[in-house]
């Protein structure tokens, strides 16, 4: 029976700061799922965050039309087509992102986690860069999908620090790869494979810092509907302090048979994209 | 007044009052305080009165504006505060501030931002950074860390196998190194099954924590280990026999 994708999304600004620079964005009938966190002084955070999550969405738009994948830098070796579109589409990005830095000084400086997911059937292609972060909750089992591209995490799995001091760390805010911050950028990027009744969680660190992943795998495991599991996440999250913005997108795969899938697309009124805000 | 004394490297170069709303610092003579080096930008910062105190925002700088080496887009400034333009040193005072309100601090004033945002290390200071912690592991490392990590050795990464007994399949044996493998007749499948009947999809063997677990890809799929029906997901051990669509393979580990 074939794979259908749930999805729902939120944002938020949290307590302390003045502006939201994180953004997301998707588009189900491509199956690309984005999650940027940006960072940055004055407006630069936001507006690199938005390149990153718009540069996404409008290379697999085009790719649908086109029909092929545009490749950009080396490919990586035992990459799907689809791994290595992901990887392509990111390298495009960081150009983006760090050519607007360079040219406009107000944005300077100014970069951008990022995580995505490309889903076809079930194939699951991930990609990384930064400290944000995909979960997969399945049969009741969470796992972190993502190596953070930050110093402590580095330091933990060089064994320097364990993870309980990780946690404590003053430099969490420290990573080590970004888009936009250099010429050229090496995302990780992994070919995976979804099944029914799988669930993914794409957030940024605002969610991470505050809420185990136990606690995830608690809390998307109750609630309704997605939409609700995604609000309680954040609003775990503020209630906890809040200090940074917090991005929380939610994916449920659902087999659904063909003539319900038509059905679905026809009747139900659910967005089939969001772009970035 | 409030006033600005500017440093470079312990001597001090010029103190300036506050006598504008708006007091702009950078390389250019336009400035009302002009640091002429190359590491200020143009207009690298400006200094303002923002409702009920001073304020600090950078202009765009290229090498940014510090206050307490906290690297900042814009922040609230108290007496006594050092902000780091280029290679000069700000400091800014305010004698009214210290003397006729002796808490400004608990003023409860606009919030301001927690300046503690994320910050990228280029490649090259992080490697250094990293190097550096490798080499003090010993001692008190520089970035703080009193001790090694009392779990020096991580778990050695051992990977599974899967030797095909029946059935037909593109080889006859598997070494899992990645996440996850999908067993089934698809293109994505890692132990592709051959044959008009066979499923695209069947079984998914899953990497986490070093341990290996095999789940059925659909309802309609059917899996045995050891002859067993099982439900849901299943760790594979050594030695175990797994059959699915036609298929009977034996798990084990790589030494």
């Amino acid at each position: 029976m074939p794979l259908a994708v749930e999805v729902a999304a939120k944002t938020d600004v949290g307590c302390v700061r003045a502006n939201n620079e994180d953004n997301f964005g998707y588009d189900l009938r491509y199956g690309i799922f984005v999650v940027c966190d940006g960072m940055g002084g004055q407006a630069a955070g936001e507006v690199a965050s938005k390149l990153g999550v718009d540069t996404l969405l409008s290379y697999f738009r085009r790719a649908a039309q086109t029909g092929e994948y545009q490749q950009a830098g080396a490919p990586m070796d035992g990459l799907s087509k689809e791994g290595t579109a992901l990887a392509s589409a990111i390298r495009l990005a960081n150009h983006t992102i760090f050519e607007t830095g360079r040219q406009q000084t107000a944005s300077a400086g100014m970069g951008s986690t990022l995580v995505a997911a490309l889903i076809k059937g079930n194939a699951l292609s991930i990609a990384n860069v930064g400290d944000s972060r995909i979960y997969l909750i399945r049969q009741g089992v969470i796992q972190q999908l993502t190596q953070d591209h930050s110093l402590v995490m580095e330091q933990v799995r060089r064994g320097y620090l364990t993870r309980e001091q990780a946690e404590h760390s003053e430099m969490q805010n420290i990573i080590l790869k970004a888009l936009g911050s250099e010429e050229s950028v090496d995302p990780d990027v992994e070919d995976l494979v979804v099944l029914a009744g799988d669930t993914l969680l794409m957030c940024s660190d605002g969610l991470t810092k505050y809420i185990h992943d136990n606690e995830i795998l608690q809390m998307v495991s109750a609630g309704e509907t997605l939409s609700q599991r995604c609000s309680a996440l954040i609003q775990t999250a503020k209630h906890r302090g809040g200090d940074d913005n917090i991005t929380c997108l939610l994916l449920r795969m659902v087999e659904r048979p063909w003539y319900k899938n038509i059905f679905h697309a026809m009747f139900s009124g659910d967005p089939k994209w969001q772009n970035s805000f | 007044m409030a006033k600005l004394i500017l440093k470079f490297e312990q001597n001090i170069l010029k103190e300036v009052g506050l006598a504008n709303e708006t007091f702009t610092i950078g390389r250019l003579p336009d400035n009302m305080l002009q640091i002429d080096n190359l590491a200020v930008s143009g207009h690298h910062a400006k200094i303002y009165w923002d409702g009920d105190h001073y304020a600090v925002e950078d202009l765009g700088s290229l090498n940014g504006t510090y206050v307490n080496n906290q690297r900042v887009g814009k922040a609230a400034l108290k007496s006594g505060d050092i902000m780091t333009i280029g290679k000069h040193l700000v400091q800014f005072k305010d004698e009214v501030q210290t003397a006729a309100s002796p808490k400004p601090a608990e003023k409860p004033g606009p919030v301001t931002p927690k300046l503690d945002a994320t910050v990228v290390l280029d490649t090259k200071k992080a490697q250094d950074i990293i190097a550096a912690n490798a080499a003090a592991s010993a001692g008190s490392g520089p970035l703080g860390l009193s001790k090694p990590a009392p779990s020096p050795t991580p778990a050695k990464e051992r990977f599974g196998i899967l030797n095909v007994l029946e059935g037909r399949t593109d080889q006859k044996q598997y070494v899992l190194t990645g996440k996850m493998a999908m067993i089934g007749k698809s293109d994505m499948a890692t132990i592709r099954l051959k044959g008009f009947f066979a499923p695209k999809t069947a079984a998914l063997i899953s990497k986490h924590d070093n341990k290996y677990f095999i789940t059925a890809s659909d309802k309609k799929s059917k899996i045995k280990v050891n002859g067993e029906d099982f439900a849901g997901q299943k760790e594979l051990k050594e030695g175990d026999i797994v059959e699915v669509a036609g298929v009977k393979a034996a798990f084990s580990f790589q030494e």
